[in-house]
């Protein structure tokens, strides 16, 4: 088990033995606010090899799902580079394959057409995309309910569905930006076991997003720690926990470490962060 | 999906509830008749307006009339429609143009678009013209407002999945935005239709020689009244069947279908 405390900034990632799949080079992002400018992302630099899953974890507002829309190419107007599979990303790129925090299945289609969405705007005919499409529809574990609509859906059998249709446009590199927020504990321990079953299965390169340290640990082999703004990379984490896992590990000794190293970490940022919002509220009352 | 919370409701009741009050409302009408309270000829009993009614649908007159009038909205609610969406869109899309322009369409969209009715007669003609300028302009503001906030409410996550997907501009618009946005617009078409119908009518009541607005008009100034109530009823039951026929156009409960 190494958890090698890393200078802030830039991490000295481990020796590529294979090419990296996904390499974020020195990502600064300035936003300009009635308070004055607001670095989000601070030279940040990583890069995730094949196979790998990698989180990023960090308070709120430390700029993590500003890092995962400049990954995903729907931010331009920022420093530094992002590549992927050697090719500069500029906008969205087909190899990078995004699933929001939000709820974000279509309303109007039904499951099957929901995941079937990517092979549609591919331009694949509507026989081959549907079957292309039950296919993930299966892997996420929602067969028998391709007919449904999002509405006739639980809240995490509808992030499975975003998941499957992100599956469907079948990237190289899988983009999480906390997933399961909106799900109550439970169902997010389950969908985390999902998560790893397929991330197996498919040898799925993975980048998760997250404030949640316990899915964090659950899912990723390497954690980065983000400060409170500006968001740098204040720790790269390994987490030596056995593969295939599940989410008994997380009763585990290693696991409970593991969280208690990185809860330590992100103690100091996320109390910065809290204090920031404090102000802002005694700022707002006293206006 | 609605309704569901409160179960206690029987359908089947209120549907008879809603007749029982059709029935009262008639009843009232004819007793009011024959009392003898009011003229005659004001309050017509049920069986004379009943007999013009007959009459006016058996004759031929009254059909090319309404032909003229809902050639008239339909012309309208084209042209009007065509220009609220397109003008709902490009207002919805840009922020800029949106606050510049929307005032004067919120100001505007309240305004009884009859005062307007002189000017159409300038420019347009005493003739059929003018009549779908009218609906054109009567409907052109709720389609083009609701157009415009239907694509501020739609929900941006959705916008960026299709982004991430790289969906092109025709994808975009066809398979994200107008079908996100459906409800809103439908909505928009549903009183702009009702108000093209509205404007149109009130100026063949006004200056024509045709449509159903006329017919309603002459039959008044001829103090036909059964005739008058007749036209009236059969306007009622069109507008009726028009708005259910928009509305499930709609897909309205598309999200339902199972």
């Amino acid at each position: 088990m190494a958890i090698a405390p890393e200078p802030a900034g830039r991490p000295d990632t481990a020796p590529a033995a294979q090419a990296p799949l996904l390499v974020v080079e020195d990502i600064v992002k300035r936003f300009a606010t009635p308070d004055g400018e607001l670095i989000a992302v601070d030279h940040v630099s990583f890069d995730v090899k094949p196979g790998e899953f990698v989180g990023v974890i960090g308070p709120s507002g430390c700029g993590k799902s500003t890092l995962f829309n400049i990954i995903g190419g729907l931010l331009d107007d920022y420093e530094g580079t992002v590549r992927v599979a050697g090719e500069r990303v500029r906008g969205p790129h087909p190899a990078i394959g995004m699933i929001f925090q939000e709820e974000s299945t279509f309303p109007w289609r039904s499951v099957i057409d929901n995941v079937a969405f990517p092979l549609e705007i591919a331009g694949m005919g509507r026989r081959e995309r549907h079957e292309r499409a039950r296919h993930f529809v299966k892997l996420v574990g929602l067969d028998g309910f391709e007919r449904r609509y999002p509405a006739q859906l639980s809240g995490g059998m509808r992030q499975r569905v975003s998941m499957a249709r992100t599956l469907a446009s079948e990237p190289k590199i899988l983009l999480m930006d906390e997933p399961f927020a909106s799900l109550d504990e439970q169902t997010r321990l389950l969908l985390g076991d999902k998560v790893l079953q397929i991330q197996q299965q498919l040898a799925q390169t993975t980048l998760l997003i997250t404030h949640n340290i316990t899915e964090a640990v659950q899912l990723a082999d390497r954690i980065l720690v983000m400060t409170y703004r500006p968001g740098r990379i204040k720790r790269v984490v390994d987490i030596a926990l056995p593969r295939p896992r599940s989410s008994q590990i997380v009763s585990s000794e290693a696991f409970g470490r593991h969280v208690a190293q990185i809860w330590s970490d992100l103690r100091e940022e996320a109390s910065l962060g809290l204090q920031d919002e404090d102000s802002a509220y005694g700022r707002e009352r006293r206006a | 999906m609605k309704g569901g919370a409160a179960p206690a409701i029987s359908a089947a009741e209120v549907r008879r509830l809603r007749i029982v009050i059709v029935l009262v409302v008639l009843a009232a009408w004819e007793l009011v008749a024959r009392s003898g309270l009011l003229y005659r000829d004001v309050v017509p009993a049920l069986p004379t307006i009943a007999r013009a009614l007959y009459a006016l649908l058996a004759g031929g007159e009254f059909y090319w009339h309404l032909g003229v009038t809902a050639g008239e909205v339909a012309a309208g609610m084209t042209i009007g429609g065509i220009g609220g969406l397109a003008v709902g869109l490009l207002l919805g899309a840009n922020r800029f143009l949106s606050e510049a322009f929307e005032r004067f369409l919120y100001y505007l969209g309240p305004t009884p678009k009859i005062i307007f009715f002189p000017i159409m007669i300038m420019w347009f003609g005493v003739g059929v013209s003018s009549k779908i300028a009218m609906g054109a302009l009567s409907c052109f503001f709720p389609v083009a407002l609701s157009t415009a906030a239907g694509m501020r409410q739609i929900d941006r996550v959705l916008i960026r999945v299709g982004h991430s997907f790289r969906a092109n501009a025709w994808q975009m618009a066809t398979k994200v935005y107008l079908p996100a946005m459906r409800h809103p617009v439908i909505n928009g078409v549903r009183l702009g239709l009702g108000v093209a119908i509205i404007g149109t009518l009130l100026a063949e009541t006004k200056l024509s020689n045709r449509g159903v607005g006329f017919l309603v008009i002459q039959a008044y100034s001829l103090f036909d009244m059964p005739r008058m109530y007749a036209m009236l009823i059969v306007l009622f039951v069109v507008a009726i069947g028009v708005n259910a026929l928009v509305g499930r156009l709609g897909g309205l409960d598309a999200i339902k279908r199972p």
